[in-house]
C-alpha cells in the first residue's frame, strides 16, 4: 500500500467520522445558538433516524414487546436508497412535534433545567427502544452500490461508502448554509439569534421560522443516524454515545456558528483519526481530551459567539 | 409567617406546638439525632419489617448499598443543590475513588479505613485539578465539560490504563479486618443482630452519619449561606465583594471530597471496582436520584436514592413489570423537572404545610 493511498484512506476515515458529528451537531448548534435551547433530546432523533431507516429499508429480526407480542420480523423492505431518502422526511416531522411538545413549553426555562429535563426524555426514548426492539444490536446490510472498494486513478482503493457519508454530508451542510445565507427564512432565523425581540418588534413572526431550523437539524439527525448505524452499528445506546462528543463538539467549536461547529467536527475527526492510527485505545478518549484543551484555552469555543449562558 | 403566639399558648401545652416543631426541626442537633435514628432502623425496616409482601424483603446489601449511594447523593447535592453547579460528570470523584482505593488495598495496606481515606484524597486533587479549567465555564458549558472528563477519564480506565484498572473485566478488592481487629464480615449478635446485620453496615453508618454532620455544618454556616447567595446570583454575590471564584472553587472541592467518600466506600462494601464506576450512567444516576428526591435538602437526595436503589434492586427482579424499572424512573424524574422542581420530597413537605394550613394551624 503505498503512502498516498494509505494517506487518502486516513483522511477518509477522519472525514466520515466527523460526517456523523457534524450532521448530529450542526442542529444542535443552531437551536442552541439561536433559540438558546439546549437540547440532550436531540440524540433521541439520531436513534430514531437508526431505526426508522432499519423499518423502511429491510425487514429485520427484533427482539423485545415486538417479538413478545409476534411483530418480529418487521419492516417494508424498500431497500437501502428508500431507507435514506424516508428517513429524513419522517425524523423531520418528528422534529415538528418535538419542538412543539417539548421545546415550546421549555423556552423559557432556565438552561440547567432544558439541560435536565431533555437528559430524561432522551433517557426514557433509550429505555423504551431497548424494551420494545430488544437489547440486542443491528447492523445495517449495505447494497453492493454503498460496499466495497472505490478505485481512485493513481492513488488506490478508498471505502466506496465512506465516501458516500463524506460526499452527503457536503451537500447537506451546503443546503443548511445556503438555507441560511440566502433565503428570506433564513434572515429571520439570523435575525433572530442576534435579538428576538427586535426581530419580534420589527413584525416579523418568529415562530415559523425557528420551527423549521428545528426541524431541519431533527431531519440531519435522523439522516446521521442511518450513516452513523451503518459505519458504527445500531443499538438504542447509540443516541447517548453520539450526542455527549456532539455537545462537547458544538462547545468546542462555538454555539451557534456553524462555521465554529464544522471545524469542531473536523478537529474530531482528524484527532480521532490520527490517535487511532498511533494509539488505539486512546481513540475516544483523544476527543474528549481535545475538548478539554481547547476550553481551557478559549473557554468560549473556537468561534465564540454572543453570550449564551453567561 | 406569624409569629403571634397567642393562639398556640391559649392551646396550652407550647413544647407540643406546631412553632416549636418548626424550630427544632432545622437545628443542627436535631438533624443528627434524626440520622442516627434513621440509621439505627433502617436496615430492619428495610429488610424484615411486617406487613410488606416477602419477596420485597430480604435485601440486604442493598441497605448498605443505599447508604453509601446517599453519601454520593449528598455529595452532589452540596454542588447543584447548594451552590447551583449542575456536573454531569461526578463519575469522575466516584470512579476516581473507587479506582484508587482498589489500588491502594491490593497493592499497599488493605485496611478499609486507610483504603476509603486514600480514596478520598484522591477524589479531593481530581477536584482541585479540574476545577481550574471547570470553573471558567458557565451553566450548561460547565455541565458538559464535567461530561467530557469523566468521559475522558472512563475511556483512559477502560484501555490504555487497562493493566492496572483490569479494564472492562474489572478489578476484585482485597478487604482485611479494620485495623487488623474488627473483621467486617462478622455479623453481628443479639439484637444489634437483627437491627444492624453486620459491621460493614456500623462502618458504613458511621461515615454516614459523620457526612450528615459534616454537611449540615456547612449549609447552617456563614460560608453554606455564602453558596447559596451564589447559587441565587453570582454576579450580584461578586458586587457585594465576595470572592466569587474561591467559593465555587471550594464547593467544588468539598463536593468531590463527599463523593470521593462514597467512591471509596464501593469497593470496600462489593470488593470488586469495575470501569462502570466512571461511565456516564454514574454520574446520570446521581443527577436523577438528587433531582428526583429533592434538591437543596438533606432528606431529599436520600429519599431519591432509597427509591432508585429500590427501583434498581427489586422491582427490576419482579416479573412482568420488572423489566420497566428504568423506564419508570426516567418517566418520573422527567416529570419532577419539568413539572415540579422541588421533587418528592418538596410534594411532602408541602402537602403537610397545606394540611396544616387547612387545619388553621401556624
Amino acid at each position: 500500500m503505498s503512502l498516498l493511498e494509505s494517506a487518502v484512506q486516513f483522511v477518509f476515515i477522519a472525514l466520515s467520522v466527523a460526517s456523523v458529528y457534524l450532521l448530529v451537531a450542526l442542529g444542535l448548534s443552531i437551536v442552541f445558538g439561536s433559540l438558546q435551547f439546549i437540547n440532550m433530546a436531540h440524540g433521541a432523533l439520531y436513534l430514531i433516524g437508526a431505526y426508522v431507516g432499519l423499518l423502511v429499508g429491510y425487514e429485520i429480526e427484533f427482539g423485545g414487546l415486538l417479538a413478545s407480542y409476534g411483530l418480529s420480523p418487521l419492516g417494508i423492505e424498500l431497500g437501502f436508497l428508500a431507507a435514506l431518502v424516508v428517513t429524513p422526511v419522517v425524523v423531520f416531522g418528528l422534529g415538528v412535534v418535538m419542538e412543539r411538545l417539548l421545546a415550546d413549553p421549555l423556552y423559557d426555562r432556565s438552561l440547567l433545567d432544558q439541560l435536565l429535563v431533555t437528559f430524561g426524555i432522551l433517557l426514557i426514548f433509550q429505555e423504551g427502544f431497548n424494551l420494545v426492539f430488544g437489547r440486542t444490536g443491528f447492523n445495517y446490510p449495505r447494497p453492493g452500490w454503498a460496499s466495497g472498494p472505490v478505485l481512485i486513478p493513481g492513488v488506490g482503493a478508498v471505502s466506496r461508502w465512506r465516501a458516500y457519508v463524506v460526499f452527503l454530508t457536503l451537500v447537506f451542510l451546503g443546503i443548511i448554509i445556503a438555507f441560511y445565507k440566502y433565503t428570506d427564512y433564513g434572515l429571520a432565523v439570523r435575525a433572530g439569534t442576534e435579538d428576538t425581540e427586535m426581530t419580534e418588534l420589527l413584525g416579523i413572526r418568529i415562530g415559523r421560522p425557528f420551527l423549521l431550523i428545528f426541524a431541519i437539524g431533527a431531519s440531519y439527525a435522523g439522516l446521521a443516524g442511518i450513516l452513523g448505524g451503518s459505519l458504527f452499528g445500531v443499538n438504542a445506546g447509540m443516541g447517548f454515545a453520539n450526542i455527549i462528543p456532539a455537545l462537547v463538539i458544538v462547545i468546542m467549536g462555538g454555539v451557534g456558528s456553524i462555521k465554529g461547529t464544522t471545524v469542531g467536527a473536523l478537529l474530531a475527526g482528524f484527532v480521532f483519526a490520527t490517535v487511532t492510527q498511533l494509539w488505539p485505545s486512546m481513540a475516544t478518549a483523544s476527543i474528549y481530551a481535545l475538548a478539554i484543551v481547547i476550553l481551557t484555552v478559549r473557554p468560549s469555543g473556537i468561534y465564540p459567539t454572543g453570550e449564551i449562558g453567561q | 409567617m406569624s409569629t403571634e403566639t397567642t393562639d398556640a399558648n391559649a392551646e396550652g401545652s407550647s413544647y407540643l406546638s406546631w412553632q416549636t416543631w418548626d424550630r427544632i426541626k432545622h437545628t443542627e442537633w436535631f438533624i443528627l439525632l434524626a440520622t442516627v435514628v434513621f440509621v439505627s432502623v433502617f436496615p430492619w425496616v428495610f429488610t424484615s419489617a411486617p406487613f410488606v409482601p416477602s419477596e420485597l424483603l430480604g435485601y440486604n446489601s442493598l441497605v448498605r448499598r443505599i447508604l453509601i449511594w446517599g453519601i454520593f447523593a449528598l455529595g452532589f447535592n452540596l454542588l447543584l443543590g447548594q451552590t447551583g453547579m449542575l456536573s454531569f460528570g461526578h463519575a469522575m470523584f466516584f470512579g476516581g475513588a473507587a479506582y484508587a482505593t482498589s489500588l491502594f488495598a491490593n497493592h499497599v495496606v488493605a485496611d478499609p479505613f486507610l483504603a476509603v481515606v486514600v480514596g478520598v484524597l484522591f477524589a479531593v486533587l481530581v477536584a482541585a485539578v479540574t476545577a481550574f479549567p471547570l470553573l471558567r465555564l458557565h451553566t450548561v458549558y460547565f455541565s458538559i465539560v464535567t461530561l467530557a472528563i469523566a468521559q475522558m477519564l472512563f475511556y483512559l480506565a477502560r484501555e490504555p490504563l487497562g493493566d492496572l484498572t483490569g479494564g472492562i473485566n474489572g478489578l476484585g478488592v482485597d478487604r482485611n479486618a479494620l485495623f487488623g481487629v474488627v473483621d467486617l464480615n462478622e455479623p453481628l449478635t443479639g439484637i444489634a443482630g437483627v437491627l444492624w446485620m453486620d459491621y460493614m453496615y456500623l462502618f458504613i453508618a458511621a461515615f454516614f452519619v459523620a457526612v450528615v454532620a459534616f454537611i449540615t455544618r456547612v449549609r447552617k454556616s456563614p460560608y453554606g449561606l455564602i453558596l447559596k447567595a451564589i447559587r441565587e446570583n453570582g454576579t450580584r454575590a461578586s458586587f457585594v465583594g465576595l470572592n466569587v471564584w474561591r467559593y465555587k472553587y471550594a464547593a467544588f472541592v468539598l463536593s468531590g471530597f463527599v463523593a470521593g467518600i462514597a467512591g471509596g466506600l464501593m469497593p470496600m462494601e462489593t470488593m470488586f471496582t469495575g470501569v462502570n464506576r466512571l461511565h456516564w450512567t454514574t454520574s446520570g444516576d446521581v443527577v436523577m436520584m438528587t433531582v428526583l428526591g429533592g434538591l437543596g435538602t438533606i432528606v431529599g437526595p436520600i429519599l431519591g436514592v432509597s427509591v432508585f436503589v429500590y427501583f434498581e434492586g427489586v422491582v427490576n427482579g419482579l416479573d412482568q413489570i420488572g423489566g420497566y424499572w428504568l423506564l419508570t424512573l426516567a418517566l418520573a424524574f422527567t416529570a419532577v423537572v419539568w413539572k415540579y422542581p422541588d421533587g418528592i420530597w418538596g410534594m411532602v413537605t408541602n402537602a403537610s404545610e397545606r394540611l396544616r394550613s387547612q387545619r388553621g394551624d401556624r
